[in-house]
This record gives C-alpha cells, sequence and structure tokens, in this order.
C-alpha cells in the first residue's frame, strides 16, 4: 500500500511502546468531582444547576451559552456541592461544578435514535455536548451544521503525538463501535464517502478498520506515512486529497470535514447508547509514571487521582496535559479531565529537552521542516527587536503551532512562542 | 504530597532532537579532521602545526573579544574552532607561522564577532581571512610544494618533521612544483587545448600540490558523505554547486567535457562545496535561494577560473554570493501553506481614478 503524506514534517521518536498493549481500564472516580463550565473551544456554558441539586450521570448542568459552545453534563451521581474556582489545564481560574459523588452512578439518558434523520443527528450531537476530543475541542455539532455540500468526511486516525495511544486503542478495542459513530457523522453531514487516515505506525489499526469496513464501498482506509504532524487537519487533507486549505479557510471549504476517532466513538455512544459525553479514554503515560496506562475515566476527576492511581517516581520533571509536541506542562496536578484530555504524561530528565536557549544560528533547519512553509527564525528574530510590522511577510498568522520547529533547533529557541507572540502582537496592533 | 512538588512550566513542544549547536560544530570539525589528516599524510607535521596555530588563534581571539566586549564567554560552542581549522586548511603547507594567526584574528574578529558572533556574520569568516591572506601575502598564499614522495621511499622522520617554512619559504628553489593542477588547466584552456594535461588520480588521491585541506578529492567526499548521512549539512548546496561549476565548464572551454572532471576534483571547488558555501548563517534560509546560491557560486568560480587573472576562484565566488544572501531570501520567501494572493481590488480603483 502506498503511504500518503504531506511535505516536510519531523520524524520524532513515537514513545507509543509505553502504553500501545495496555487495555483501557476504568479508572475509579473519587468521592467529589470538579467539573469545569468551559472544556472546548467557544463561550463557557451557563450553569442549569444550583447547589444542593441531585445530579444523576448524564443530567446536563451546564447549557451551551452561544452558537459555539456545548453543553455540560454530570459524570456521576450525587449533590451539587457547589461552584469553585480552580485552575485550569491552561492556569485558568474558571467556574468549576463540584458534585458530591455518591457512589450509585444512577444514569440520565437520552433515548438511543432509531434510524436518526441528519437533522437528528447533529441535534444529539449538540445535546450530548460533543467536541473534538483531539484536544482542540471544537464543537461538534458547528462542524456538523456545514452549509458547503460535503465531499468527504475525514477521520484523523493518524495520532501523530508521541506517547499518545488512545485513539489506536479505540481502533483495535471497539471498531465496531467506532465505525458506527463515523458512520452517524457521514450521516449527519451527508458526506457520499469516508476516508480513514491512519499512521503506518499503527499498521493493525489500519487492518483493523478496514476489516470492519469491508463491504462498505463508501469507506476507505488509508495508511499514511508516520510523520509530525500528519494528524493536522490541513496536513490530513492534503495527504489524502492533495488539496490545500486555504489561510484563513475552513476544511469546509474544501468540502471536507475532519473528525477524531475519540468523537466517532462519542458520537456513537451518544445516537446508539442515549449517553451524553461525560467521560472519556485517554492515555496516561510517560516514564514518570510506574505503569502507563490507557484509561477510561469520567469528567472531573482531578489529574492528582489518576497520579496517585497509578503511582509515579520522584524524578518527574514535567507534566503535560496533553501531547509532548502541543500539549500544556502543569505546575502541578490540580487540573481535572475535560473533553480535551487526550493524554496526562509525566516526563523525567532523559524524555524532555530543558536547555537555555542559545542563539540562533540561522541553519535554516526550522524553515526546513516547517509544514506551513514558514521562516520561524525570521519571526523569532523580529520578535525579539519589536519590529512586528517586519514580520508581517513571514505569515505568522499561518502558523499551527504544531512545534517541528522548535523541535529541530539545534539552539533550543522557543520558536513556537515567537510565533504565538508574533500572532498576538499583530492581532493586537491590527497590522 | 503530590501538591508541593515543583514542576518544570514552557511554551510546547515539550520534546526536542539531541542535535544541538555545538554538536554539530563537533561533527564539522570530525569531518575537517579527515581533511586534515590527508594533508598531513600529504605534506607532513608543519601542516598539523599549521592547522592548529589557526585553531588556537581562532578560539583565543573569540576568547580576547568576548573580554573585551564584555560579553559571555561564546568559547563553547566550537563554532571557532571550526573557523580556525577552516582557515588552516584553506592554506598551502609553506605557509610561515604568522599567516594562520592573522587569517584566524581576522575572520573571528572582523567578520564573525563584530558582526554578531556565531549566526550574524554576512560572510564565511574562513573565505574571507582567505581572500585577505591571499592578497596580503600572494606569493606566500600560492607557493604550492609537492607531496612526500612515500612511493620513491626517500621520505625520512627528519623530512615529515620538517619545519623550515616556519619563518620563511627560503629554499623555495627546491620545493616549488613546475605547476598544481589548476595552473595546468588554466595554460591549457588559455592555449586552446582541447584536453587538460592533469592526472586524474592525483586529483583523487592529492597526491599533487594544492592547500592542506583541498587536495585529496576521495578524502573531501566522505567528509562530505558523513555530514550529509547525518544531517548536519544539506546535500542540496554541493550538490547544485558542483553540478553548476560542471556545465559552465561546459559551456565557457573548448571540448569542455574533458574538462569538467580536472575542474571539480583541483582548487577548492569540492573543499568549498562542502566545508564553507554550507556555512549556516552566511547560506540562504529558503530552499530555493540555496539553489540560486549554490548556482551563482559556480558561475562566478568557472568565470574567475577561466577568463580572470587568477588560478582559483572558489573563495571569491563564495564572497560574492555570500553579500547576495539577504537578497536572495528575500526574493525566494516561500509562500505559507494554502497562502492565496489577496485580491488587487485596491490597485485597480486608484488605476481608475
Amino acid at each position: 500500500m502506498r503511504l500518503k503524506t504531506f511535505k516536510f514534517g519531523i520524524h520524532p521518536h513515537d514513545m507509543k511502546e509505553l502504553s500501545h498493549d495496555c487495555k483501557f481500564e476504568e479508572m475509579p472516580t473519587g468521592e467529589k468531582v470538579y467539573i469545569p463550565l468551559a472544556q472546548h473551544l467557544g463561550t463557557p456554558a451557563q450553569a442549569v444547576v444550583e447547589v444542593g441539586d441531585y445530579v444523576k450521570v448524564g443530567t446536563k448542568i451546564g447549557e451551551a451559552s452561544s452558537y459555539v459552545s456545548c453543553n455540560v453534563h454530570s459524570s456521576v451521581s450525587g449533590t451539587v456541592e457547589g461552584f469553585v474556582l480552580r485552575e485550569n489545564a491552561m492556569g485558568k481560574r474558571i467556574r468549576h461544578v463540584c458534585i458530591a459523588n455518591d457512589g450509585k452512578y444512577e444514569e440520565d439518558f437520552l433515548p438511543p435514535l432509531e434510524n436518526p434523520t441528519p437533522a437528528e443527528l447533529v441535534e444529539r450531537c449538540k445535546e450530548c455536548g460533543l467536541a473534538g476530543m483531539g484536544g482542540a475541542t471544537f464543537p461538534t455539532h458547528v462542524k456538523l451544521e456545514t452549509k458547503t455540500p460535503i465531499k468527504a468526511l475525514i477521520i484523523n486516525g493518524s495520532e501523530c503525538e508521541p506517547y499518545i495511544t488512545t485513539d489506536y486503542r479505540l481502533m483495535i478495542d471497539k471498531p465496531q463501535e467506532v465505525l458506527q459513530g463515523i458512520r452517524y457523522l457521514a450521516k449527519a453531514i451527508g458526506a457520499p464517502e469516508i476516508w480513514i487516515g491512519i499512521e503506518a505506525n499503527k499498521s493493525d489499526a489500519i487492518e483493523g478498520m478496514a476489516r470492519v469496513a469491508e463491504g462498505d464501498a463508501t469507506i476507505k482506509v488509508f495508511g499514511l506515512k508516520t510523520k509530525y504532524p500528519q494528524g493536522g487537519e490541513k496536513q490530513l487533507i492534503y495527504a489524502l486529497a492533495h488539496q490545500k486549505v486555504p489561510q484563513g479557510g475552513l476544511p469546509s471549504d474544501l468540502g471536507y470535514i475532519v473528525l477524531n476517532i475519540s468523537t466517532a466513538l462519542a458520537m456513537y455512544e451518544a445516537c446508539a447508547l442515549g449517553k451524553p459525553l461525560f467521560s472519556r479514554y485517554m492515555t496516561v503515560s510517560g516514564k514518570g509514571i510506574n505503569r502507563p496506562a490507557n484509561i477510561w475515566v469520567r469528567f472531573g476527576v482531578p489529574f492528582v487521582e489518576i497520579v496517585d492511581y497509578l503511582g509515579y517516581s520522584d524524578d518527574v520533571v514535567k507534566v503535560i496535559s496533553g501531547g509532548p509536541m502541543m500539549g500544556i506542562s502543569l505546575h502541578s496536578f490540580m487540573p481535572v479531565v475535560t473533553k480535551g484530555s487526550s493524554a496526562l504524561l509525566l516526563l523525567n530528565e532523559d524524555e524532555i529537552r530543558d536547555v537555555d536557549p542559545t542563539t540562533c544560528i540561522n541553519c535554516a533547519r526550522c524553515a526546513s521542516v516547517c509544514p506551513m512553509g514558514l521562516m520561524p527564525m525570521m519571526t523569532d528574530a523580529y520578535v525579539l527587536k519589536n519590529m512586528i510590522k517586519e514580520i508581517k511577510p513571514y505569515n505568522p498568522l499561518a502558523c499551527i503551532e504544531c512545534g517541528c520547529c522548535a523541535y529541530v533547533c539545534p539552539a533550543k529557541r522557543p520558536l513556537v512562542q515567537s510565533q504565538r507572540l508574533a500572532k498576538k502582537l499583530i492581532r493586537e496592533r491590527k497590522l | 504530597m503530590s501538591e508541593n512538588k515543583r514542576f518544570i512550566v514552557s511554551s510546547s513542544p515539550h520534546v526536542g532532537s539531541s542535535l544541538f549547536t555545538r554538536r554539530i560544530m563537533i561533527h564539522v570539525c570530525i569531518a575537517l579532521t579527515f581533511c586534515l589528516i590527508a594533508g598531513v599524510v600529504l605534506y607532513g607535521f608543519y601542516s598539523l602545526f599549521l592547522v592548529l596555530l589557526a585553531v588556537f588563534s581562532a578560539v583565543g581571539a573569540e576568547a580576547l573579544y568576548c573580554v573585551i566586549a564584555k560579553k559571555p564567554l561564546t568559547i563553547w560552542d566550537a563554532s571557532a574552532i571550526v573557523t580556525g581549522m577552516i582557515v588552516g586548511l584553506n592554506l598551502p603547507p609553506t605557509a610561515p607561522f604568522y599567516v594562520p594567526i592573522v587569517g584566524s584574528v581576522f575572520a573571528i574578529m572582523l567578520v564573525k564577532m563584530l558582526f554578531g558572533g556565531l549566526g550574524k556574520n554576512f560572510a564565511n569568516p574562513a573565505a574571507t581571512a582567505r581572500v585577505f591572506l591571499l592578497l596580503a601575502w600572494t606569493t606566500k598564499m600560492t607557493a604550492f610544494i609537492n607531496p612526500l614522495d612515500y612511493a620513491g621511499g626517500k621520505v625520512t622522520a627528519g623530512d615529515f618533521f620538517s619545519f623550515r617554512f616556519i619563518v620563511d619559504f627560503a629554499d623555495k628553489a627546491n620545493y616549488v612544483t613546475g605547476a598544481t593542477p589548476l595552473a595546468t588547466i588554466k595554460s591549457d584552456a588559455l592555449a586552446g587545448a582541447t584536453t587538460t594535461n592533469v592526472d586524474l588520480l592525483d586529483l583523487l588521491l592529492g597526491t599533487t600540490g594544492g592547500s592542506i585541506g583541498e587536495v585529496c578529492a576521495v578524502v573531501i567526499l566522505f567528509a562530505a558523505l558523513y555530514l550529509i548521512i547525518l544531517k548536519i549539512i544539506d546535500w542540496k548546496i554541493p550538490v547544485v554547486y558542483l553540478a553548476s561549476c560542471a556545465i559552465f565548464t561546459l559551456i565557457f572551454y573548448k571540448n569542455g567535457w574533458n574538462y569538467i572532471l580536472p575542474n571539480l576534483l583541483s582548487g577548492g571547488i569540492l573543499f568549498g562545496a562542502v566545508f564553507m558555501l554550507t556555512d549556516y548563517s552566511s547560506s540562504p534560509n529558503t530552499r530555493w535561494g540555496a539553489v540560486i546560491f549554490a548556482a551563482g557560486a559556480g558561475l562566478i568560480t568557472m568565470l574567475i577560473r577561466r577568463y580572470g587573472g587568477m588560478n582559483e576562484g572558489v573563495s571569491f565566488a563564495i564572497l560574492l554570493m555570500n553579500l547576495l544572501v539577504p537578497l536572495i531570501d528575500k526574493a525566494c520567501r516561500p509562500k505559507a501553506f494554502g497562502y492565496k494572493k489577496p485580491p488587487k481590488a485596491k490597485k485597480e480603483k486608484e488605476v481608475k481614478a
């Protein structure tokens, strides 16, 4: 099979061997969960419960406050104890709903859908609070309600970030459910074709998905070259369709919608089981964790309970929510599991590169790996000199912050940080 | 308690490649060492002395500059060693001791440090130093000798460890070769000969007159392979440069086919292609820029070799193209993925108004 791919990019060690054989296990839930009202991109949800209310698993506790927003549901049954300000993974203090878990896990699900229409599917997706579960947490119903005619639904099974094995395990353990979810999604947007892209380092997942999709002419499973950032939306579309998403445009402008495996499974659970999105599968890995695992966990469980459950060593120097290339480093274990928590990584000294940046040697490695065709060294130099106008031709707004440039930089310059700063300053000054 | 533990918080990405600036420089030093060994075997121990002198003066000059300018000491990134080695390897094996010192100090102080140090120099320090030395001591910089004649069995320890050139080139008459391959090519081309009388095997093995590091083509090719496989340098610049030199040989010379290999294997073309054109800070940062840069250097090299007053033109070509790099980079700035030209509606309006 010819592997498809995009141009440039990097080959980091994928480190998936730590957890790729670990079957999903259920993470026990503690006495209290803290469910943030802002778990997604867009406006935070509006709380619809009050202190003292009794909620069940799946009871709506927050309602979407605008179009680009998501419903939030309780992950346990019990009493609402109050609203607390806690730090989320970004370090921002936001409102969390604190629910005392009574341990009964009484369910308050929606009725399963039988032979749903596209409108019903989108409505269900909205009702269940689905958000992109690869990490960006963009509300899924917004993607599904596209106006442009869709040529194909692209399912992102590339999972190109090192360490993370969640989508891989889902494709191995629950291929039927994932496929059913993908079919629901395709029906919702009226996509005539479904393309599933999976990186070649997950060859058994490629085979597994191809096997369950056999006989369905609308579904095509593609092998992708193992290369980072293969799972970037624009890179994936380029690899499969050989089309470039215009800068500032959306994949739907070209007639494609990209959703990932976890989202497809959430869609299946929402439609076939009536389960709102209150839990997710995630990878807990890194050499700092005693027992790397793939876990099923309810939202609102603080990371500290997860690391205490799996055990961790003292030499942990960096804790990351998400993958090592684009994830957010945490200063404590206090943040909780949310819709976007694809992984929790505890890394030790050997795994990270924590050295002071030295002067740029102009080797152009950053430009040679940038999948967006940018020149990060120029942005970095101009940002340092506060010459923001001069950065404009180097187009930092096109940066997808994948981190390839900073990964290869021999001077270990914080190039992604410079790009972010340049973006912010350009937007602020309206240049 | 887990809450009291302190973790590093930083911007993504959190992992990185293991290639650091110093490691790159050390790999280049290793590749240069291959050439140095070849030079020492060919021309004797004095060559090693010259190169070491160049390295020590380069590192010393950088340290001195840092102290004078009250800057943090930057010699630990090993880039001064690379510059020093290239300056040393560019010298003829007969250079007096002060030549490498002056060359290295010039390269480091004037070309590298005054313009901001590592990564900021506008031109290749070693190429600039070579041009400077060539203009300052033209005869000393072009006094090439035949290599030690191992086959003849006349090489004694005294010959090998001889320091007779240290102060000046005293007994010139006994050591100067009839003509270096470059001079032969030049005179043949000027005479309009359809072929040149240069032994290709001599050029490959380096058993001929030339600069310490430049003569042994086999070793330079091996060093190039080493650097390209380890991804220290990009293959594009050397390959395009050599291709460009070959093409312009074909155009400029009568019966150019016969001149391609003698030209490519002699003089500094190979050494320059691998070690000097690929200098990070003075080569373009854009993909197509690198191609234009290397092709242009090839054109200038061959123009000088064929029509210029000198036998050799590599360092001049490198220097001239170095100066064009900012312009080349600006012209070749890549378009971002998915970039579309903004509509030119405004301009049309202006025209109508």
